[in-house]
C-alpha cells in the first residue's frame, strides 16, 4: 500500500528555502508570510514492509543531526501555527529525479530490486503562517512561484480544512496508458490525402515536400522491394520519421534556402542560392583546407580544432527557447544538458570542459499588459536555476555568460547553450574525432528510458486528457544520469570499445540511427528492445521520442561483453537495440511485424529547396537619423546612468551560482579584479591540466545594432569576440567561430507576418557579414546553429492578441588556444602608475549604442567594422602580452571607451587619468563622443613606463596614443578642451553599477 | 624514490562525483601516486563483484562532486553506499593510520557515515552541513585561518590560504554539546576569515554559509581524517588564484617570473597528507 513519508527540518533550525519563498512572495507578489517551512515528501508505492520502510527512513531519508521525518503528517510539528498548506508534486510522465535516486539508493541499502511497477514519488508541502493571506493568494503563489501547470500539480489546503490524521494524502502520478501498441499504415491517394493527414498528426509536413514523399512511396521498384518485407502503403513510424528529418529544426531548410534579395532603394538585386552553402560552407571549407589546427568541421555534431600537438578542443553552441519560454527551469536544463551532449557525441566522445550561458528576456520589471507564459521575472529565475543545476551536477565549469534585456523577447526568450569538450588527438593509434559505423556492428542505445517525452502533444490529443496522461512536451533534464554516462562512454572510448557514438536529442532514435545509419550504409532495428519508462508507447512514439540523456553507439559484435559490463560498473543501462547491415536500408521492426522498411537515403533525394524574397531598405531610407545633442560639459553622470542601465549593470549573481572552477582548469575566470566581481572579457581555461596550452572563449551578442543593420551588428560582433580572445592572451591567428542565429520568422505572410520579408533581408545581410567577417579575420566556423522561429503571439487581459517578434539576434562566440600560458592577461591594471594606451581609431559611432539606448533612441551611425585594423590591433597586442609589456588589456564595446575605463577602474580599485584630446580619431569628435562612441577595433592596455618604449616600437601600421595614466586615487578622471569632463570615484562607479541587481544572490 | 616507495592515494570517481580528476593531478604533484577508483570497483554491483580493495592505499580521497545527484541530502547516498558495503575496510584503513580527506561533498559524505568527528566508536552522525544561509549554491574565494593548535595533519604549517568555495550545503550544524567538544579538543581546523586575517565573525559572505563558529573544516582527534567545504585542489597551482595575473605583475616588476604552473597553496594540504603518509610505509 502507498504510504508518504514527510521530511523537515528540526523546527529550531533556519528553513532558507522557506526564507527564500517569503521573500519572493513579498518581492514578486506583495504577499507577506510571517513563516514558511518546506516539508520533503517521499511517496513510496513499493512492496516494503514497515521494517523495511523505517530502515531507509533513518538509514538515508533522516538526517539525524538536522532532521525530521514521519510516516505521518509532520506539518503540525514543523510549524505549529500554519495558517496554508500548499503541496507541489510532479505530473505524470515528468522526469522525477529524486525518486530515482530514492529507488537506487533503497535497491542498496536493502540488497533488494524493485519491480517496474514500484516507484518513489518526491514532491513538497510547504507551510505558510500567513494569517491574512487569501485563497487567491495561496493559489497565486503556487502558480506563479511554485509550480507550473504544464509540469507539476497542486494543492492549496487552508488550516481549517486541513485534516490531521490524512495530511495532504497519497497522490501516485503513474503513468498508465490504457493502450495496445499497434502500427497504422495510411493509403495516400492524393497529395491532398497527405496534407490533411499531416494537419490531423501534426506532422507540419511542407506542402513542396509533399508530392516528393508520395512519389517516393509510389514509385515502383520502392513498392516492390517493400512487398518482399511485407509493407505496402506507408506507415505512421514512416511518415512521423519523414516529418521529424524535414523539419526546419532537423534539416535547416532556411539556411539552405535560395533567397532573392533587392534593394529597395538602389534597385540591387542579388541572388543567394543556398545562404549556408555560401555564407558559412565554402569560407570555412576554404579556411579548414589551408589551417591544419582546423581538424573536423561541418558534419559531425560539433566542430573540432586543436588546442596542443596531442589534444584537440570541441565545440558547438546551441539554443532552447521554446520549451524554457513555457517551462523556464525543464527547459534550461534540460538545454545545458542537451549541448553536453553534442561534444561527447563528437567523433569518438570527447571530455566535457566548459559550457557557456546567453539569456534573452524582457525587462525583470516588465508591467505591460499583454500576458506571456511565464512573467520575465520568473522566466529568468527558473533559466538561471535550470542552468545551475545542469551545469552544477554535470561537474563542468560554466565559464562565462551573458545576460540581455529587450522588451521584443518578451514573445519569446532566448536560451543560448554552448559546450566545450577536450579528445586526445589519437586514443589507441586512431584520430578520435573520426568515426565511423561498419555492418555487423550492434546498434546500442545508453543512459536514460523513452517515454512519451517530446512528442507534440500528439498523445495527449489522440488519448484525451487524463489524471494519468504523460506531461509530453516539456521535460527535465537529469545530469547525475548523464554524469554517469559521460564517464562511461569516455572509459569506453579509452578501452577501444566505441568506433561511432552520437546523440539522441531532436528527433530521438529517428535522427540518431537515422544518421549512423548512413556510414555503414544501413540497419536494422527492433523498436521492442528499446527499453520504455512505461508501456503502451506505439512503435513511431518510440521511434522519434525525444526522451533525453541517451547516446546511440555502435559497437563491435565481439565487444558486446566488455561494453555491456562497463556500462553495468557505472551503472548506466545499455541495451542492444539492433545491428547496422550494408543494404543502405533502414528497417525497423516491433517484435515479428515490420513497421519501416526505405531507403536510408531517401530523405536526401529531391526535395524542392525552399525560396524566399528579402527586400532591404537602408537604414536612412527607413528614416533613421542621428538624435541632435549637444552634449553637457560634465559627462559623469551619463557613465552613473550607463552604468545602472539594465544591459551594462552588474549581474554577478548569475554566474556566482555556477560552479566555474571545477575540474581545476580556471585560468580567466568570469569574475576578475579586487572584488572579483568585474566580468571579465573572455574565459581561459587549461582544460588538460598537463599541458601549457589554455583555450580563451568569448561571446558577444548585440542586437542593437541590428535594428540599423545586421550587416554590421554581425560585423561588430565578431569583431569584439576576436578582440576579447586576444586580450586575454588567445592566438588571433587560430580563433574559431560558432555562430548562433536566433530570428524571427522570415515566412511571408501579409496577415501574420506583413515584413517577413524584411527580416528576410536582414538574415541575408547578416550572413554575408559572417562570411565576410570569417574571411578577413581567418576564422573557421567550427560549429553553428539557427532557431528561426522568435516570435510570440500574447493576449491581454482585455482581449487584444498581438505578436511580439523578437530583434534579429546572432550570439558571436570565439574560440582560441592561449599557447603561451605567461600571455595570458586580464582587464584591470595592475600598479598605478603605469601608462594608459588605446590603440585603434574612433569614429563618430554612436548609432544602436548605450549611450542613445538611454534616451530610447537608434541612431544611424551604426560602427562600421574596419577588420584590417581589428586584426593588425589584436596581433599587435598577442606580441606584446607575448613580450610581457602588457599589464592590462580591456575591449571598449558597449559604452564606449568611458565603460571601458570604469571596468578597468572598478576591478583594480584604482584610478586613471586620461586625456580625451589625445585619443586617435577619425573627423571631428566633441568629448561625449570620443568617451562613448562604439567604434570597433579598439584597445585599452596599461604599461609600466619602463617598458613603454619597447611597448611603442611593436605600434606599427595602427592608429594608438597614449592617453593618461593609472593612479592610486580611485578615481576616474578624463579631461578635454584643458577641463575635466569626467570625475568619478571608483564608490561612485560601483555604486550605480551594483544598484538594480547588487542585491540578488 | 622508487615507485613502490611512492604513498598510494585512492580517489573516488563515479556516481556524480566530479573532481576525481584534478584532485588526483594534485596528489601526484604532491609527490603520491593516486588512482580515480570508481566506487563500483569497490563496492561491487548486483552483477558484479568488488574488483578493488584499500588495501595498500596510505591515503583515501572522498573529494567533491553531486554524488547520486546529491538528491537526498549532500553526501547521503555517498555514505549509505559506501558504509553498506565498505564499513570493514575503512575500520582496517583507519586501524592502520591510513589518512582520509573529505572535500565538499566528500566532507558532506565522512559527516554523514560518521567518519567526522569521530568523537565516540560506533560513527554516530554528529555533524550536519545543512543547506547555505543565503539559500542558494555560491563559488566564491574565501580565506580560511588555520587553528594553530589543531591535531589535523593535513593543516600543518598553513597559517591562512585562500580557496574557492563552491557549494550549496556547507553551513556546519551540531548540538551545542558536539560544538563545544570539537572547540576544546582543538578539531575544528579552519574556520573562515574576513579577508584581512580575522574571522569572518558570520558575516556574509567571508562565512559563504552560516556555519556556525565559522568553521571551514574540521578533524577527528587523531588529526588523520579531515573534512573541508573549500577546494584545496582549486588552487593547487599559482595561475587559479583570482589575484594571479596581478602577483605575476608584481613578480615581473621585480624582475622574477611567476610561473602560471608553480604551486598554489592549497598543494600544500596535499604536500601534508603525502608526508604525514610517508610516515605509515
Amino acid at each position: 500500500m502507498p504510504i508518504r513519508l514527510e521530511i523537515g527540518l528540526k523546527p529550531g533550525l533556519n528553513d532558507p528555502a522557506g526564507q527564500g519563498l517569503a521573500h519572493k512572495a513579498r518581492a514578486y507578489l506583495g504577499l507577506r508570510l510571517e513563516a514558511a517551512r518546506v516539508l520533503r515528501v517521499l511517496t513510496f508505492d513499493t512492496g516494503l514492509d514497515g521494517a523495511q520502510l523505517e530502515k531507509v527512513r533513518q538509514a538515508i531519508f533522516t538526517n539525524p543531526v538536522t532532521e525530521v521525518s514521519s510516516f505521518k503528517p509532520l506539518a503540525e510539528q514543523a510549524l505549529p501555527e500554519f495558517d496554508w498548506a500548499l503541496w507541489v508534486g510532479l505530473k505524470p510522465g515528468v522526469r522525477d529525479n529524486e525518486g530515482a535516486t530514492a529507488l537506487e539508493a533503497m535497491a542498496d541499502v536493502l540488497g533488494r530490486a524493485f519491480g517496474p511497477q514500484e516507484a518513489v514519488y518526491a514532491s513538497r508541502l510547504y507551510l505558510l503562517k500567513a494569517p491574512r493571506l487569501s485563497a487567491e493568494g495561496a493559489e497565486a503563489i503556487c502558480r506563479q512561484l511554485l509550480a507550473n501547470g504544464l509540469i507539476q500539480t497542486w494543492r492549496v489546503i487552508p488550516r481549517h480544512e486541513w485534516d490531521p490524521a490524512l495530511g495532504v494524502g497519497i497522490v501516485i502520478p503513474r503513468v498508465e496508458l490504457a493502450h495496445e501498441p499497434s502500427l497504422r499504415t495510411f493509403a495516400i491517394n492524393s497529395d491532398q490525402e497527405l496534407l490533411e493527414l499531416s494537419a490531423a498528426r501534426d506532422l507540419f509536413l511542407n506542402p513542396a515536400d509533399v508530392p516528393v514523399i508520395r512519389a517516393y512511396f509510389n514509385d515502383p521498384a520502392v513498392r516492390a522491394a517493400r512487398a518482399k518485407v511485407g509493407l505496402s502503403d506507408p506507415t505512421d513510424v514512416e511518415l512521423e520519421y519523414v516529418s521529424q528529418a524535414r523539419s526546419d529544426h532537423c534539416n535547416h531548410n532556411t539556411f539552405n534556402g535560395r533567397f532573392y534579395y533587392q534593394d529597395l532603394v538602389s534597385g540591387e538585386r542579388k541572388t543567394v542560392d543556398n545562404l549556408f552553402k555560401e555564407c558559412i560552407k565554402a569560407p570555412t571549407e576554404a579556411l579548414a583546407a589551408a589551417k591544419d589546427w582546423v581538424v573536423s568541421v561541418l558534419w559531425d555534431n560539433a566542430g573540432v580544432a586543436r588546442l596542443d600537438a596531442e589534444n584537440n578542443y570541441v565545440i558547438t553552441g546551441e539554443t532552447h527557447n521554446s520549451p524554457s519560454n513555457m517551462e523556464a527551469y525543464g527547459g534550461a536544463i534540460t538545454g545545458i544538458v542537451g549541448v553536453y551532449r553534442d561534444p561527447m557525441g563528437t567523433g569518438k566522445g570527447s571530455k566535457l570542459v566548459a559550457g557557456l550561458w546567453g539569456f534573452c528576456v524582457a525587462p525583470r520589471d516588465y508591467a505591460g499588459e499583454l500576458q506571456p507564459a511565464l512573467h520575465p521575472r520568473r522566466l529568468l529565475d527558473g533559466i538561471i536555476e535550470g542552468v545551475r543545476d545542469g551545469g552544477n551536477k554535470s561537474g563542468i565549469p560554466t565559464a562565462l555568460g551573458l545576460l540581455y534585456f529587450d522588451p521584443r523577447y518578451l514573445g519569446k526568450c532566448l536560451v543560448f547553450v554552448s559546450a566545450v569538450g577536450v579528445m586526445p588527438a589519437l586514443v589507441n593509434g586512431q584520430p578520435t574525432h573520426e568515426k565511423t559505423t561498419e555492418p555487423g556492428e550492434l546498434v546500442v542505445m545508453c543512459g536514460g528510458r523513452v517515454g512519451a517525452d517530446g512528442i507534440h502533444g500528439v498523445t495527449a490529443s489522440s488519448a484525451g486528457y487524463s489524471e494519468n496522461t504523460p506531461a509530453g512536451h516539456v521535460q527535465i533534464g537529469d545530469p547525475y544520469t548523464q554524469k554517469k554516462m559521460h564517464d562511461f562512454l569516455l572509459e569506453a572510448r579509452d578501452q577501444g570499445l566505441v568506433p561511432y557514438l552520437t546523440d539522441n536529442g531532436g528527433g530521438g532514435l529517428s535522427s540518431s540511427v537515422g544518421e549512423s545509419a548512413r556510414f555503414s550504409p544501413g540497419a536494422e532495428v527492433d523498436l521492442k528492445q528499446v527499453p520504455l519508462k512505461y508501456q503502451g508507447l506505439d512503435p513511431w512514439q518510440i521511434w522519434v521520442s525525444e526522451s533525453q540523456e541517451r547516446m546511440t553507439v555502435a559497437v563491435r559484435p565481439q565487444d558486446e561483453k566488455a561494453f555491456l559490463d562497463l556500462a553495468d560498473k557505472h551503472q548506466v543501462e545499455a541495451t542492444v537495440i539492433g545491428r547496422f547491415s550494408g543494404d543502405g536500408k533502414l528497417r525497423l521492426d516491433y517484435g515479428d511485424q515490420v513497421c519501416c522498411y526505405v531507403d536510408v537515403e531517401f530523405l536526401e533525394r529531391g526535395f524542392p529547396q525552399w525560396e524566399f524574397e528579402a527586400l532591404w531598405t537602408p537604414p536612412a531610407a527607413r528614416g533613421l537619423a542621428e538624435p541632435v545633442v549637444t552634449p553637457p560639459a560634465e559627462l559623469g553622470w551619463l557613465l552613473q546612468e550607463l552604468l545602472g542601465s539594465p544591459n551594462l549593470c552588474s549581474r554577478e549573481w548569475i554566474n556566482r551560482q555556477y560552479d566555474h572552477e571545477v575540474q581545476g582548469s580556471s585560468l580567466i575566470k568570469p569574475f576578475c579584479g579586487r572584488g572579483r566581481d568585474v566580468p571579465s572579457e573572455a574565459a581561459v581555461l587549461l582544460p588538460v591540466l598537463t599541458s601549457r596550452v589554455g583555450l580563451a572563449m568569448s561571446q558577444v551578442i548585440a542586437p542593437d545594432y541590428g535594428d540599423i543593420d545586421t550587416y554590421h551588428m554581425v560585423t561588430a560582433s565578431m569583431a569584439e569576440a576576436y578582440g576579447r580572445v586576444a586580450a586575454v592572451g588567445g592566438d588571433p591567428e587560430q580563433v574559431g567561430g560558432v555562430d548562433n542565429f536566433c530570428w524571427p520568422s522570415i515566412i511571408y505572410n501579409p496577415a501574420n507576418n506583413p515584413d517577413g520579408r524584411y527580416k528576410a533581408a536582414q538574415l541575408v545581410r547578416a550572413c554575408w557579414a559572417l562570411k565576410d567577417g570569417c574571411q578577413a579575420l581567418e576564422i573557421p566556423l567550427l560549429s553553428g546553429k539557427d532557431s528561426m522561429y522568435v516570435d510570440g503571439t500574447l493576449t491581454s487581459a482585455r482581449g487584444l492578441r498581438r505578436r511580439v517578434s523578437g530583434p534579429p539576434t546572432m550570439m558571436f562566440t570565439a574560440t582560441a588556444p592561449v599557447p603561451d600560458l605567461e600571455a595570458v592577461q586580464s582587464l584591470e591594471p595592475k600598479l598605478a602608475g603605469d601608462l594608459v594606451y588605446v590603440l585603434g581609431a574612433t569614429k563618430d559611432e554612436l548609432g544602436g549604442g548605450a549611450l542613445y539606448g538611454l534616451w530610447g533612441q537608434t541612431g544611424l551611425q551604426v560602427p562600421v567594422t574596419d577588420f584590417e585594423q581589428v586584426r593588425e590591433v589584436c596581433r599587435t597586442l598577442h606580441q606584446a602580452l607575448k613580450a610581457g609589456l602588457v599589464a592590462s588589456a580591456c575591449v571598449p564595446s558597449r559604452g564606449g571607451l568611458g565603460m571601458a575605463l570604469a571596468r578597468m577602474a572598478l576591478a583594480s580599485r584604482l584610478g586613471l587619468e586620461v586625456d580625451l584630446d589625445k585619443l586617435p580619431v577619425h573627423g571631428q569628435l566633441d568629448h561625449m563622443r570620443r568617451l562613448f562612441s562604439e567604434s570597433t577595433g579598439r584597445l585599452v592596455v596599461t604599461v609600466a613606463p619602463q617598458r613603454a618604449k619597447e611597448f611603442e616600437q611593436l605600434l606599427k601600421d595602427i592608429p594608438w596614443a597614449c592617453l593618461g595614466r593609472v593612479t592610486k586615487a580611485q578615481r576616474v578622471a578624463a579631461r578635454s578642451g584643458g577641463q575635466e569632463v569626467l570625475g568619478l570615484t571608483v564608490a561612485q562607479m560601483r555604486a550605480a553599477w551594483r544598484r538594480r541587481f547588487g542585491r540578488m544572490v | 624514490m622508487a615507485s613502490r616507495d611512492k604513498v598510494k592515494a585512492l580517489v573516488l570517481a563515479g556516481f556524480g562525483l566530479n573532481c576525481d580528476w584534478e584532485t588526483a593531478h594534485a596528489l601526484e604533484l604532491a609527490g603520491a601516486q593516486a588512482r580515480r577508483v570508481h566506487i563500483s570497483d569497490l563496492t561491487g554491483t548486483a552483477r558484479r563483484k568488488p574488483t578493488e580493495t584499500l588495501d595498500g592505499y596510505q591515503i583515501l580521497v572522498f573529494d567533491g562532486g553531486f554524488c547520486w545527484g546529491d538528491d537526498h541530502g549532500a553526501g547521503v547516498l555517498l555514505a549509505t553506499r559506501l558504509g553498506n558495503h565498505l564499513g570493514e575496510q575503512l575500520r582496517t584503513f583507519l586501524e592502520r593510520g591510513g589518512l582520509v580527506i573529505g572535500i565538499c561533498n566528500g566532507f558532506q559524505g565522512l559527516v554523514n557515515l560518521g567518519l567526522l568527528p569521530l568523537l565516540e566508536p560506533g560513527w554516530p552522525r554528529q555533524v550536519a552541513l545543512a543547506a547555505n544561509d543565503c539559500g542558494n549554491f555560491q563559488d566564491r574565494w574565501v580565506e580560511l585561518l588555520v587553528e594553530p593548535e589543531s591535531p589535523c595533519l593535513f593543516t600543518k604549517g598553513i597559517k591562512r590560504l585562500d580557496l574557492p568555495m563552491r557549494h550549496g550545503e556547507g553551513k556546519l550544524v551540531c548540538e551545542p554539546a558536539v560544538l563545544t567538544r570539537l572547540e576544546s579538543q582543538g578539531l575544528v581546523a579552519m574556520r573562515y576569515g574576513d579577508g584581512r586575517g580575522r574571522r569572518a565573525a558570520g558575516a556574509w559572505p567571508a562565512n559563504p554559509n552560516g556555519s556556525m563558529n565559522d568553521i571551514a573544516g574540521i578533524c577527528d582527534p587523531t588529526g588523520r581524517v579531515f573534512g573541508l567545504m573549500p577546494h584545496p585542489e582549486g588552487f593547487y597551482r599559482a595561475s587559479q588564484h583570482p589575484d594571479y595575473t596581478l602577483r605575476r605583475e608584481k613578480a615581473r616588476r621585480r624582475g622574477k617570473p611567476l610561473d602560471p604552473l608553480s604551486p598554489g597553496l592549497g598543494l600544500s594540504i596535499f604536500i601534508n597528507a603525502v608526508a604525514a603518509a610517508q610516515e605509515t610505509l
